[in-house]
């Protein structure tokens, strides 16, 4: 990891409330040149940057979690307030800028007042001062700088109006003469009797800096005068640019309307899930093409030899079912971060926080959960917006339940064994049917474990939910394509290499040790020898041992050894699951479509050392059900651990889930096979 | 005495005190109900719970027992 600690260019970090335009701000001064940083606590990771080389300045720039106070709610925040101050990678930032909202001043200037008291240089970066002008008024920000006795320098982040002074200033510090780093930096502690008077004191400089714009009209205005006494008279009358925009307001009257405010949600949503599908759809088609291609081509390069079908099969194919979710995440990621932009995401979190209450979870845990549908890595990642440590562990405990879009190749093969050719529409039912009933168990699940509350998620928290509902407007593009371009890189960091190691391995276990396989190669053609090669290679190899040693766990759900590998080769990726099938199978794709051929040599397959057919109706749905249930992917796996701090989590999800996932599977099977559907 | 979860729609009312045993009175004065504020109830989410306030030109989403801490005149 990067280490700045007694690195010669200086730090300076972006602080700041929550909405206070600190990451707008950070993309005008860095561009889109960053690396993100894992924050400790419970945050998302942060952005880290260097100044733009136009402002003349060397330094690098740091994003942080926006924060209310210094006081930590909860043993999460309180790692990350510290590491502000004092960063386990990057160090002590040698200044901070802080962003505070003009128009949200009396609120935002805790911060300040707090700041101020733990020994650090800082500047302070005056936001969002144009939507005060538009309520026709403005902020003196020489007057705010000397009543707070530090510097004050306006920013517009849209404009960039006030940035290149920000720079000078900074400059100035961090410059030749350079201030000295700040070594005793520490935080103070702050008693909640003291918050009262600290806002009346802000509220106080807040009336001093705050003016009224005169405009173009210049008769008296006898409201206005009467207002202005009254301020005068008493400091506590409220100032009218204390106002929440009209816009917002009638926005809110339909969106957050008590009886339909919900439906409504629940719609966009809806259609925020299927988009990801139907979008995704034709890219991960091109994906899954290109690397079908390209593992040919290797082959034809380098032979059909086994380094050729290490590259082909090991390499390729592994990389190829990394990056087939990437359509998925990028599209997921575009449609959330849009939502944020305008305000609308934090007030879902209000609308579906009672119902997620009721299971132990709450209104933040959802963004994560509906991210589970494409994929649980970035969805572990996502909780970390969740304050309380109990709900976050029980959210990332059911994660792994969301229907992942790794699940769906498998559903497509099972549901393909189960219809009649050419019946699509019902496929698509079905199809929902299990997206459904995958929900309604994570519900059934969340509240079990939600009952045995601290046998198995061992901590209590005060649960709460305070969110700020922001104005709403039109989103920012480049920030949600650069949000975007950060979360997709992040899957790719953290899921690829496992996947990807993962892949080769399995490519290993059913490669050797039968590499060199003496097959009856006469009369065939060249694709039929690589077939039945690949065949022979997989019956001998250390995947069909393993696979016989479960043979005992198998034969109770009316399957053999093969579908077992195939169920330990998905462990890489689900998905892996159909090209394993293939592969045991005997499956070419020549003519048919991959899926449809398989599903034939399915049809056909009988139950080793029987006449009975190995897929039935019941296998077909045990394995479904097998699928909703599982935690069949170890890359969650190891993400789970990182995020929930420990094994204890990831390892009763293993046990969990897999018992019940063959328990279900185990009565589905017979409780169907009983009730004479084979 | 009242507090901030019984409010009506549009009633507009100052802050009187802050019960400071509830575990979120805190966080709840930092956000900026304090005493002396004005505060009205915007909106009320599907099952009346959470709710929505404004308070210092801002809208605040509070769970119903957290505004419960929140006394008014």
């Amino acid at each position: 990891m990067i280490q700045h600690k007694s690195s010669e260019i200086p730090l300076i970090t972006l602080v700041g409330p929550p909405n206070s335009g600190k990451t707008t701000l950070f993309n005008n001064l860095s561009g889109s040149n960053y690396k993100t940083v894992n924050y400790p606590g419970a945050t998302v990771e942060y952005s880290l940057g260097k100044l733009l080389p136009k402002f003349g300045l060397k330094a690098n720039l740091l994003d942080s979690p926006g924060i209310v106070s210094l006081v930590p709610n909860s043993p999460d925040e309180e790692v990350s307030i510290k590491s502000l101050f004092s960063h386990p990678e990057l160090g002590t930032p040698d200044i901070f800028v802080i962003t505070i909202d003009a128009s949200q001043l009396s609120r935002h200037l805790l911060l300040v007042n707090q700041i101020k008291k733990c020994n650090i240089n800082f500047i302070i970066a005056l936001t969002m001062s144009d939507i005060l002008n538009r309520k026709n008024y403005d902020v003196d920000q020489v007057k705010l700088g000397e009543l707070l006795d530090c510097e004050v320098i306006k920013v517009n982040g849209r404009t960039g109006n006030g940035i290149p002074e920000l720079v000078i200033r900074l400059n100035k510090y961090l410059g030749s003469n350079g201030i000295k780093k700040c070594n005793n930096t520490k935080i103070p502690k702050f008693p909640a009797e003291e918050l009262i008077d600290v806002f009346k004191k802000n509220e106080l400089i807040e009336s001093q800096v705050i003016f009224e714009l005169n405009g173009s009209k210049l008769e008296p205005n006898i409201e206005r005068a009467n207002r202005q006494l009254k301020i005068l008279v008493n400091q506590k009358s409220k100032i009218e640019c204390y106002k929440i925009d009209e816009k917002t307001i009638r926005i809110d009257k339909l969106l957050l309307h008590k009886s339909w405010g919900l439906l409504f949600f629940l719609f966009v949503m809806t259609l925020t899930f299927t988009s990801i599908f139907w979008l995704a759809e034709p890219l991960i088609v091109l994906v899954d093409n290109i690397f079908g291609f390209l593992a040919n081509q290797s082959l034809k390069l380098f032979g059909y030899g086994w380094f050729g079908d290490l590259i082909a099969n090991g390499v390729i194919s592994g990389t190829g079912s990394i990056l087939v979710f990437v359509p998925q995440i990028i599209i997921l990621f575009l449609i959330l971060g849009t939502l944020e932009d305008t305000g609308y995401l934090a007030r879902g979190a209000m609308l579906i926080d009672k119902p997620l209450s009721k299971i132990g979870l709450n209104g933040k845990s959802f963004v994560p959960m509906l991210s589970g549908f494409a994929c649980a890595i970035p969805a572990l990642l996502a909780t970390r917006t969740i304050p309380n440590r109990r709900e976050r562990l029980l959210t990332i405990f059911i994660i792994p339940l969301m229907s992942c879009s790794a699940r769906l190749p498998v559903y497509a093969l099972l549901l393909a064994f189960l219809l009649p050719p050419k019946n699509s529409w019902l496929g698509g039912f079905l199809l929902a049917g299990i997206y459904i009933f995958s929900i309604a168990s994570s519900i059934v699940i969340a509240s079990i474990v939600n009952k045995l509350k601290n046998r198995l998620i061992n901590t209590i928290d005060n649960s709460s939910f305070i969110l700020e509902l922001p104005a709403y407007r039109s989103p920012k593009f480049r920030v949600v394509i650069n949000n975007t371009y950060i979360s997709t890189l992040t899957y790719l960091k953290k899921a690829g290499p496992i996947i990807l190691i993962l892949s080769l391995f399995l490519w290993l276990i059913t490669t050797f040790p039968n590499i060199n396989t003496k097959i009856e190669a006469k009369g065939l053609n060249q694709e039929e020898i690589l077939r039945i090669t690949k065949t022979e290679r997989l019956s001998k190899s250390y995947a069909a041992d393993l696979g016989k040693i479960l043979e005992p766990v198998m034969t109770p759900l009316g399957m053999d050894w093969r579908v077992g590998i195939s169920l330990i080769a998905s462990f890489a990726a689900r998905e892996v699951f159909v090209s394993s099938m293939a592969l045991i199978f005997k499956v070419t794709s020549d003519e048919n479509t991959l899926q449809s051929s398989i599903v034939t040599a399915m049809r056909d397959a009988k139950l080793e050392g029987t006449e009975d057919y190995l897929f039935t109706t019941s296998t077909i749905i045990g394995l479904i059900i097998y699928f909703v249930f599982a935690m069949q992917c170890l890359s969650t796996v190891a993400v789970a651990r990182k995020e929930s701090g420990g094994w204890r989590i990831p390892i009763l999800q293993i046990l969990v889930f897999s018992t019940i996932a063959y328990f279900l599977t185990f009565i589905a099977v017979n409780g169907l096979r009983a009730i004479g559907l084979n | 005495m009242r507090s901030a979860s019984q409010l009506k729609f549009g009633e507009k009312v100052l802050i009187k005190n802050i019960d400071s045993s509830h575990p979120s009175s805190r966080r709840i004065l930092e956000i900026g109900f304090t005493p002396g504020q004005e505060i009205e109830l915007m909106n009320v989410s599907t099952f009346n719970d959470p709710l929505a306030f404004s308070i210092r030109g801002t809208l605040i989403a509070l769970r119903r027992n957290e505004a419960d801490c929140i006394e008014v005149e």
